[in-house]
């Protein structure tokens, strides 16, 4: 079996950053200091300073957190109200059904990044509403997923026993249901993070996600979007950033997928 | 076999897109590609037509059309299509058409033809008819006299703003192109781009050198900056200004001059705490304008006093500047109160923080800057300030969530102070966002109302803007400093403090 412990290892070096940036920053973030703005990097400001005079990698560090955290808070939301709302539609069927899996096809009928501007837009920016934005996009494909998996567990014989057995619904499904269909979710979610990452940072760069000073890696790289030819380091920085972020989870979600779903 | 040719194929495909879009062009035909962001939907000024919101501009701009007066860089008024005029009482005034003035197709400039186009003006336009305030007008020969509903003593100002432009009005608007007297001619117009060609009939004793102009709307500063960079515009204007230095060397030239444009931000007068005057000038005392220009802006702006730069008689000149100084910001916040009593790093009073929203909008890329360098130095003196920048933000001004709200202004259009203090001052102006209401001031802009003379004008504008920076009332934090670059070849294009010329019959290529 493939091991898994390099990609949760580097995952967890994220996480472990993001959780303690506060104490891991060289400088405050946020403190300006105009007459050394853009200095490139050097020993003292190993990412170089922004238009501010800010250290760049402070602001990335910290930056992590909000990204970070935001998108895994994100998706734990989604991903467990979109198999709750699936479940219960496979597990019950008839009208409610119907009508949330009609419901989930509006919902999917629209480009997800197309409604996410529109929305974040409408309700006025900010990272929650960027992620509320992304959040009512986001559910109706684990509901998706998770409906067809209790679909199939609905037809196997163990759960006509459990059936007889006079089992209440609300034991079904959290006792044989749930069990049987976090596998399948969670590797869903795990090749999601990348993405919701991309997306959030995508709406902050737009300017529909973090407002200013937050330190957020999207609306770092558009801070700095009109200095690429000058002071390349202040949009590098974020820029490399997520790159490595999305790459480590997307490598986690791969391989996760791989040794719990058996398929490719 | 196959599978290479597809990629041969693929390859060639993909690479002709990245070619340069190149049109040939006939030999000894002059062409001029401009590029701008100051063009399109959102500046609301797309067409020609003067006569419809502030397509005047594009008009004027790109020299099409002309107006009676013309600013020259002193911002005092020289004749352009007139030729002199005469003020016969306070209510009117007799002006001289040019005799040799021409529209484009070819049609003489004379009295009837300014009468017939001020007419269509008041009847379209929606800011001119308030400016102008025209009771009558009468054309003879060469000759239009124009009486006015009451003493207006900045008419030849006014006449001069782009919508004054003086266009053939029995030509009507054909595609939204309209027959002027400048030295060019739309042949084109859409909501991103205007043809232009030489009028071969310019009536001006200077004639146009180009043969053929395009003005590109580029509204994105990054890739205005690398239309240039590859060659594709001869010149530019409105690139930020963190691009600036990529085009300070020899195979560029660049033209700039200080405008009265002010990025100013005012205080919301209803917000109980900001009714405090040692608030307010705490506040302005905490902003940093030397650096906000130099570093933020780039050396692009100066650090600003008073509404009007220090090139207008009643400009910067006159006005002690408010000093940035933290400590003594401190010391006035705790005479009105605000201490910090829970060391959370915030003043706050009542058991309340003093915390304020910064309302501003982003499509002026300085104004974010602004309010976040405001931010920072604010939390300095204690003070909790929210940034809310947005291109929404006429829905924030109109549900009043805002303390501070920030905008960028042309502050002298016209050349007179009137227009500013009539639109952002005084008690009800339209853009009065403050709510700022002063007796003073009220008193002062009636009697400003009422003077004629440059001079007396002026003295009492130093005077009104003296009591505004008195009652701290707004923060004018920096004038703007507009920038051209273009080509080494280019010539006779040059930025003006107005901000309406543009591309003059100067322009050539050599």
């Amino acid at each position: 079996m493939k091991s898994l412990t390099p990609y949760f290892a580097a995952a967890g070096t994220l996480i472990f950053i993001a959780v303690f940036a506060d104490f891991l920053t060289p400088y405050d973030p946020y403190v300006q200091d105009l007459e050394g703005a853009l200095t490139p990097p050097n020993s003292t400001n190993l990412l170089g300073t922004d238009r501010y005079g800010r250290d760049v990698l402070s602001r990335v560090i910290v930056g992590s957190q909000t990204t970070l955290c935001a998108s895994l808070l994100l998706l734990a939301t989604i991903s467990t109200v979109g198999s709750v709302i699936g479940a219960i539609c496979g597990y019950s069927g008839g009208r409610l059904d119907t009508f949330l899996m009609r419901l989930s096809d509006i919902f999917l009928a629209f480009p997800q990044m197309v409604f996410a501007i529109a929305a974040a837009g409408a309700l006025g920016g900010g990272l929650l509403n960027a992620a509320a934005a992304l959040a009512v996009i986001g559910w109706p494909k684990y509901a998706r997923i998770a409906r067809g998996l209790v679909l199939s567990i609905r037809s196997m014989t163990y759960f006509d026993a459990v059936k007889m057995s006079g089992s209440s619904s609300v034991q079904i499904l959290f006792a044989h249901v749930f069990p049987n269909i976090a596998g399948p979710i969670l590797v869903t979610a795990a090749l999601d993070i990348g993405t919701i990452i991309m997306e959030l940072a995508g709406l902050s760069f737009l300017g529909l996600g973090a407002m200013p000073p937050t330190a957020e890696w999207g609306a770092m790289m558009n801070n700095g979007r009109s200095m690429l030819q000058t002071a390349p380091w202040v949009i590098l920085a974020p820029g490399t950033a997520i790159f490595i972020t999305v790459a480590t989870f997307n490598l986690l979600g791969d391989n996760l997928r791989d040794v719990l779903g058996g398929q490719r | 076999m196959k599978k290479f040719l597809l990629m041969v194929f693929a390859a060639i495909f993909l690479l002709t897109g990245c070619g340069n879009d190149k049109k040939s062009v006939p030999t000894g035909e002059k062409t001029f590609t401009y590029g701008t962001i100051a063009y399109g939907v959102a500046m609301e000024n797309v067409g020609t037509n003067p006569h419809e919101s502030y397509s005047g501009w594009s008009t004027l701009r790109y020299g099409i059309g002309e107006t009676l007066f013309k600013f020259n860089e002193h911002m005092e008024l020289e004749p352009w299509l007139a030729e002199s005029f005469e003020q016969v009482d306070e209510f009117t005034v007799k002006i001289k058409i040019n005799d040799a003035a021409t529209f484009s197709n070819g049609k003489k400039v004379d009295g009837a033809a300014v009468k017939k186009c001020l007419e269509a003006l008041i009847a379209n336009h929606d800011r001119a008819p308030r400016d102008l305030k025209i009771s009558s007008i009468e054309a003879d020969g060469q000759f239009v006299t124009i009486k006015s509903a009451e003493k207006m003593p900045a008419l030849l100002n006014y006449l001069s703003d782009p919508y004054g432009c003086i266009i053939d009005v029995d030509e009507g608007v054909k595609n939204g192109i309209v027959v002027g007297t400048g030295p060019y001619k739309a042949v084109k117009v859409t909501d991103t781009q205007i043809d232009l060609v030489k009028n071969d009939n310019y009536w001006g004793i200077v004639k146009p050198k180009i043969d053929k102009i395009t003005v590109k709307s580029i509204t994105d500063g990054d890739t205005l900056t690398m239309a240039m960079q590859n060659g594709e515009l001869d010149a530019v204007q409105g690139l930020p200004y963190s691009s600036l230095q990529l085009f300070q060397n020899d195979n560029y030239k660049i033209s700039q001059v200080n405008t009265s444009r002010v990025y100013q931000a005012a205080f919301n007068f209803k917000n109980p705490i900001l009714q405090d005057l040692n608030v307010r000038k705490a506040i302005s005392m905490a902003i940093d304008k030397e650096n906000f220009c130099k570093v933020l802006l780039n050396g692009n702006g100066s650090p600003a006093i008073s509404p009007f730069p220090a090139n207008l008689t009643f400009g910067d000149k006159n006005f002690q500047p408010i000093t940035y100084d933290l400590d003594a910001a401190k010391k006035l916040l705790a005479d009105s109160g605000w201490i910090d009593s829970d060391n959370d790093g915030f003043v706050d009073k009542n058991g309340k923080n003093l915390e304020l929203n910064w309302l501003t909008y982003t499509s002026r890329q300085e104004l974010p800057l602004l309010a976040e360098s405001a931010q920072a130095n604010l939390k300095k003196i204690g003070v909790k300030l929210n940034v809310n920048a947005t291109d929404n933000y006429k829905t924030f001004l109109k549900n009043g969530e805002y303390d501070i709200f920030s905008k960028a202004i042309v502050t002298a259009p016209t050349g007179d102070p009137e227009y500013y203090f009539t639109s952002h001052i005084v008690p009800n102006a339209v853009d009065n966002a403050g709510f700022y209401d002063s007796e003073q001031i009220s008193a002062l802009e009636n009697e400003l109302h009422n003077t004629f003379g440059a001079n007396k004008r002026s003295e009492i504008a130093i005077k009104m803007s003296q009591q505004i920076l008195d009652d701290c009332a707004l923060i004018y934090a920096s004038h703007l400093r507009m920038s051209f670059v273009m080509k080494p070849n280019i010539e006779g294009f040059s930025a003006h403090p107005s901000d309406y010329y543009e591309i003059t019959a100067e322009l050539d290529k050599k």
